[in-house]
């Protein structure tokens, strides 16, 4: 019993960072209709512009945080000006392949920017770890739940508190009326893209940190783990985000426990499988999916 | 203070505006008509920005509108609505009204609190002021997609009103009204003129832009065919030809009655 619950507060620490991933891609495919599948690219990139530093000129390891998420949303601009608002006209699937293509270029970059298959990624926290009664805390995991909540807390309020939020809900769901309502469609959309790419950045450094490596698999990895969490919660739904990567963190911690190391992965791919099979939207998807056609059809 | 010259849209080899010159004189309201197909929903998108002109200029209050993107626009004072209406559904009247206040005058007055957080008790006056004259006081907090089709009219409305346009474009807002809320509708409109709004009315309904409108232009084929005050327009030969002329039945009647 102490296992199991100790393996889903682990489960639901990792899960965090999946959930900081998932709405990532949820909000980009709320505001836009369409994948970013280079989000997880992305980060890799801005991580390993970070490392590079650290490897090359031993900088401190906040410079190496800090350089992480500085250039992760600018990577992320670069993504959103060339695959998003240069053929933003065009149709959605020009947007996934184009940011598919650039996937690759930005994990060709950083091949050459540190051509080594791995490196150590320097973590702000030691590891270390405190126990509460039975249960053992690791820090790092621990202050990346912490981390999560309070960058969900905030996003809430930036969403649906602030006008740059409505502005951003407005262009979702009609971007045309929007910009005749004076928003400027593709300076909000340019915002989302710098806002999720930080929360992006910040998920990155925490895995990454978890890991104390990094190699130019993350990209996919984080990609991977990221869409699969948006699934299971729901496409669009932030919420579904939250719920899908804290699922998914659970199964996975579990799986690893009872089943092993090379069941963890396999049991993400089956948890998707069954919520695909039985709730096709998602966790929230589904309420969502159908409350917006009915709202679409009234208005 | 809008002055369209030889605007021109061409799909294709088909010319849906041709060679349109229009001029619209501050604070009248001004009827644009036309059969189905004439060209009016393009003009309204020209003026826009949707629509890219294929030749022609658009100027308001002098100066030149080619090419600048439709928020642009609407910062310049077009505002506009919908023919089928595009609110957005998802958040709430309150919601819908402050985000569309985005006039130069708000961006300049409204300090950092209300312009992000709408939290001043100017940005909560304003909006009730709009939600009064929207009779929607009530349902201040419903969402846009919970409200019945004759609210959701008015709400777009008040949106228009809430970006504080110097010009507004009505693109067909009696659609699906019946004669009480087409009544209404021309009431509301006189007054938003009377509150200093030029109007530009493209409309389908007579009874409506003959009620309202001082000046009307009539499109036939992308072309201007005549203009004048509505009795010139009712009297004038070519007029009566595009809409009664044809074996249409269903054309609608120019005679104000109905």
């Amino acid at each position: 019993m102490i296992d199991f619950v100790q393996n889903t507060v682990d489960g639901m620490m990792f899960g965090s960072s999946y959930a900081l991933l998932a709405i990532g891609f949820t909000i980009i495919f709320g505001v836009m209709r369409r994948i970013n599948l280079s989000f997880g690219a992305t980060i890799m990139l801005g991580a390993y512009i970070g490392t590079w530093l650290h490897v090359h000129h031993q900088v401190s390891v906040w410079v190496v945080a800090l350089t992480t998420l500085a250039s992760t949303v600018l990577v992320g601009i670069y993504v959103e000006r060339l695959c998003f608002h240069a053929i933003r006209r065009s149709a959605v699937l020009a947007s996934m392949v184009s940011s598919f293509v650039i996937w690759m270029q930005l994990e060709e970059a950083a091949i050459h920017l540190l051509p080594e298959r791995t490196y150590a990624f320097p973590a702000l926290l030691a590891a270390d770890s405190f126990e509460i009664g039975p249960f053992l805390f690791r820090a790092e995991q621990t202050s990346m739940l912490v981390l999560a909540m309070i960058m969900v807390g905030v996003l809430h309020v930036l969403l649906y508190r602030t006008r740059f939020g409505l502005a951003l809900r407005a262009v979702s769901e009609s971007s045309l009326a929007a910009a005749y309502m004076g928003i400027n469609a593709a300076w909000v959309t340019l915002c989302a893209f710098a806002l999720v790419s930080l929360m992006g950045g910040v998920a990155g450094y925490a895995i990454l940190s978890t890991d104390a490596q990094i190699t130019p698999f993350f990209g996919l990895w984080a990609t991977f783990k990221g869409l699969i969490a948006m699934m299971l919660g729901g496409m669009g739904s932030l919420p579904g985000a939250i719920l899908g990567g804290l699922l998914l963190g659970v199964v996975e911690a579990h799986a690893l426990w009872y089943l092993g190391n090379e069941y963890k992965d396999l049991s993400a791919y089956l948890l998707l499988f069954g919520m695909l099979v039985l709730r096709p939207g998602g966790l929230m998807g589904q309420r969502i999916l159908s409350r917006e056609a009915l709202a679409f059809r009234r208005v | 203070m809008l002055e369209l010259r030889g605007l021109s849209k061409h799909f294709g080899g088909v010319k849906a505006v041709d060679e349109l010159d229009i001029t619209v004189q501050e604070g009248e309201i001004f009827g644009l008509i036309g059969p189905n197909g004439s060209g009016k929903s393009t003009t309204i998108n020209l003026i826009c920005g949707v629509y890219q002109e294929t030749a022609g200029t658009v100027r308001f209050h002098e100066e030149l509108m080619n090419g600048k993107p439709p928020h642009q626009r609407l910062r310049a004072g077009i505002a506009r609505t919908f023919q089928n209406i595009r609110l957005f559904p998802n958040l709430t009247v309150w919601q819908n009204l402050w985000v569309a206040q985005n006039s130069p005058e708000d961006l300049a007055t409204q300090g950092f609190l209300s312009r992000w957080f709408g939290a001043t008790r100017q940005t909560r006056r304003e909006i009730a002021t709009l939600l009064e004259l929207a009779d929607l006081e009530h349902k201040s907090d419903e969402l846009a997609s919970n409200l019945a089709f004759g609210e959701q009219r008015r709400l777009e409305f008040a949106r228009a009103a809430a970006a504080r346009p110097k010009l507004l474009l009505l693109d067909e807002p009696a659609a699906g009204m019946n004669r009480q809320e087409i009544h209404d509708l021309s009431l509301r409109i006189r007054r938003i003129r009377d509150s200093g709004v030029t109007i530009l009315l493209v409309e389908h309904v007579m009874e409506l832009v003959m009620g309202v409108a001082e000046q009307i232009a009539v499109l036939n084929f992308g072309q201007k065919i005549a203009s004048g005050t509505p009795g010139d327009v009712q009297r004038n030969k070519a007029v009566q030809e595009a809409y009664l002329g044809t074996s249409d039945s269903d054309a609608p009647s120019l005679d104000t009655g109905d």
